[in-house]
């Protein structure tokens, strides 16, 4: 599911409902109570916006494997600095 | 789920559909004008469309900086990715004119057209040549053009998706079809403009993209999902549909952008693979991509590939540098991606893909105002087929459609449409999608599609006989879509109403692709081999008349 909303964190203000491009989050009214929820995560852009307007921090990031990224490591490249050691 | 229906009409002027860069742009400036005008937009204008979290391009004339040899301006524009044969001369000299007085525009508005406090044009370009893409950071820009478009009196209607034009006997666009996506019961709006403007951009989710199963895994926005056919079925004439554009960058993450990478396209073994780099630069980029986005496919399908972008050799500065324009761009994702996988830029290289067809600056056939073929009804940016310049088209089309609709609305009279027939129709039909019990759920068909045109009217091979089997099935598609599609909630019937969309358009594809009898750029059609120097001035158009569908080539320049 790629956003994964933190409910510890959510203060249910709905802001990523509405910013979704893809409509991907959906407000969901279940017994008087509103839920946030991820209800087209295959339909997810993955283009943060969602993150970028959350004012608390509570949306973080899974990026799926079928969205995996192929790279190759370049033999010769100089590693000195490498941040990953 | 239930379909309601608002009972009051909305009237206004100017009705824009698509609160991306055009249409934004279009409504401060029509706005600005004094016209009365509402932006319907499906998502949230704040965030949406392809342009939602930032790009860093923008493809411009600063006399300044440029000169003033506007011929020479015009002739190495024609030579990079957004000129050529697809651009329609007289409309790029217009566009490339008005390019500085957006930029101007911007910058007051708010957005950050020079972070280093000059004009620095980089990417998209040749070593020892001018460029012309200014460097700027756009992931403000959005908010900051619906908060100039509100300040100049537009109202925005977010969650709104629109599915049909009102034209009325005289063939005048007086209006549209729509509803609300914020309920799960839908609700239907209809609207009276006296001017209608399609800014809706492309048509993602027609052709396989980075991994077929995933079909929201493309390069731009698939939330653009073929609102030209909207265009298309009001009598607007499509254009260049038949060549396909094809684009480049991440392979696996789809994503647009590739100018913003300023390393060096590498074999497996880190050694260039084009011309003009050997080491990173920054003020070009790689221009291998631009001149030729096919180089990744056909470099793995001739055994040499794949082919990565090297950026082993950036410095710290231009990493970080990189990284930042990665955040202007929009593009974000990327970086994060990395960190969660531990991928360093340092040491591997990143493999690019060579991305399926996507329609992008194919599409409603405009005038020099921006108007389509039927009157009233104007087009601006992506959806359009024969302007290109991606941020440059959408924001001076918008503008120049908000300057000419402001004097259109003043010269016609509004139209009722609540008795227009369209609008039983299409709620008859909304409620037939809604409250069937079983049926077929819209991946469904969109996925079929995908099959059909690949297989079919791909970009491999194109044959009289294939596009004569994509043709029939996908009029089959289209026939079994339309009486066994179900939608549970407003969310899918948005999706199942873009799929329809997505057909309209497709059939337009197959049948131009078949009705052009030679082979031309991305149109290789294995039984006309050659390229027919009679075509060469020409466009070929589509169009859907009372009587059928109608193809022409006319000539480029009108
Ligand atoms: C990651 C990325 C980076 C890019 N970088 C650059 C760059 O640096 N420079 C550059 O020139 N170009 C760049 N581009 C391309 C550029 O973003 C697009 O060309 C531009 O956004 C097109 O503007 P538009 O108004 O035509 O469409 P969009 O900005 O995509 O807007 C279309 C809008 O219409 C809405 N919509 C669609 N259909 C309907 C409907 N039926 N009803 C209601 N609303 C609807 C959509 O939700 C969307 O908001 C980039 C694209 C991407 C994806
Ligand atoms: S934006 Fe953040 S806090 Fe608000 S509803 Fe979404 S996850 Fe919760
Ligand atoms: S990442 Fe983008 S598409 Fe995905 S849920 Fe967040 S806002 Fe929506």
């Amino acid at each position: 599911m790629p956003p994964v909303i933190d409910k510890a964190k959510c203060i249910k203000c709905e802001i990523c409902a509405q910013i979704c491009p893809l409509d991907v989050i959906r407000v969901e009214k279940k017994d008087q109570e509103r839920e946030i929820v991820v209800k087209y995560p295959y339909e997810c852009w993955h283009c943060r916006a969602c993150i970028k307007e959350c004012s608390s921090n509570a949306i973080t990031m899974r990026y799926p494997l079928s969205h995996m990224m192929f790279y190759m490591d370049v033999p010769t490249a100089d590693r000195s600095d490498c941040k990953c050691k | 789920m239930q379909v309601k229906i608002r009972k009051e009409i909305i009237k206004t002027e100017l009705l824009i559909i698509g609160g991306g860069i055009a249409g934004l742009q279009a409504a401060i400036t029509a706005g600005q004008e004094g016209t009365s005008v509402i932006v319907a937009e499906k998502a949230d204008t704040r965030r949406s469309g392809s342009g939602a979290n930032g790009n860093d391009h923008y493809m411009c004339y600063i006399p300044e900086c440029h000169g003033d040899d506007f011929k020479r301006v015009i002739s190495e524009i024609n030579e990079g990715m957004e000129g050529g044969p697809w651009q329609d001369q007289i409309m790029l000299r217009k566009m490339m004119k008005r390019s500085y007085g957006i930029i101007q525009k911007w910058e007051s508005y708010g957005i950050d057209m020079r972070p280093t406090g000059k004009w620095v044009f980089e990417g998209h370009a040749m070593p020892g040549r001018q460029r012309y893409h200014l460097k700027y950071d756009g992931q403000n820009q959005k908010a900051v053009l619906t908060q100039k478009a509100l300040e100049n009196g537009a109202q925005i209607m977010n969650k709104v998706f629109i599915n049909e034009v009102l034209v009325n006997e005289e063939g005048r666009a007086v209006g549209a079809i729509g509803f609300s996506l914020a309920e799960d019961d839908s609700e239907v709006i209809i609207f009276q403009a006296k001017a209608v403007l399609l800014a809706t951009a492309q048509a993602m989710r027609m052709y396989p993209h980075g991994n077929p199963t995933f079909i929201f895994n493309t390069h731009s926005c698939p939330a653009a999902a073929g609102g030209a056919a909207i265009g298309y079925r009001a009598g607007a004439r499509l254009v260049n549909l038949d060549v396909p554009y094809i684009h480049a960058g991440v392979k696996g993450f789809a994503r647009s952008g590739k100018a913003t990478w300023i390393g060096v396209l590498s074999d497996i073994h880190g050694k260039p693979v084009g011309p003009f780099l050997t080491k990173p630069n920054r003020e070009t980029g790689d221009a291998m991509m631009d001149i030729w986005p096919g180089i990744f496919g056909e470099r793995l399908d001739n055994g040499t590939g794949p082919t990565y972008m090297n950026c082993t050799e950036l410095s710290e500065e231009d990493l970080k540098y990189q990284e930042k324009a990665f955040e202007s761009e929009g593009i974000d994702s990327i970086t994060e991606y990395c960190e969660q996988r531990g991928i360093d830029l340092r040491k591997s290289m990143i493999e690019f893909g060579t991305y399926d067809y996507s329609l992008a600056q194919r599409g409603i056939d405009i005038n020099l105002d921006g108007m389509t073929t039927v009157q009233g009804l104007y087009a601006a940016g992506i959806c359009c087929g024969n302007v290109r310049g991606n941020i440059t088209n959408a924001s001076v089309w918008g503008d120049v459609v908000g300057e000419h609709s402001s004097e259109y609305v003043k010269q016609v009279e509004e139209f009722d449409i609540s008795e227009h027939p369209l609008i039983k129709e299409k709620i008859d039909f909304y409620m037939e999608l809604m409250t069937k019990k079983i049926g077929a759920h819209w991946l469904e068909v969109n996925s079929t599609l995908q099959r059909i045109m690949n297989d079919y009217v791909g970009l491999k091979v194109r044959s009289e006989t294939l596009l004569t089997a994509g043709i029939k099935y996908l009029a089959d598609l289209k026939r079994y879509s339309v009486s066994e599609l179900k939608c549970e909630n407003s969310h899918e019937l948005m999706r199942t109403l873009e799929v329809l969309d997505l057909i309209d358009l497709a059939e337009a594809v197959a049948l131009t692709a078949k009705n052009r009898q030679e082979t031309r750029g991305n149109h290789k059609r294995v039984d006309f081999t050659y390229t027919n120097p009679l075509l060469n001035d020409k466009f070929q158009t589509i169009e859907k008349t009372k009587d059928g569908i109608k193809m022409a080539f006319r000539d480029k320049e009108k």
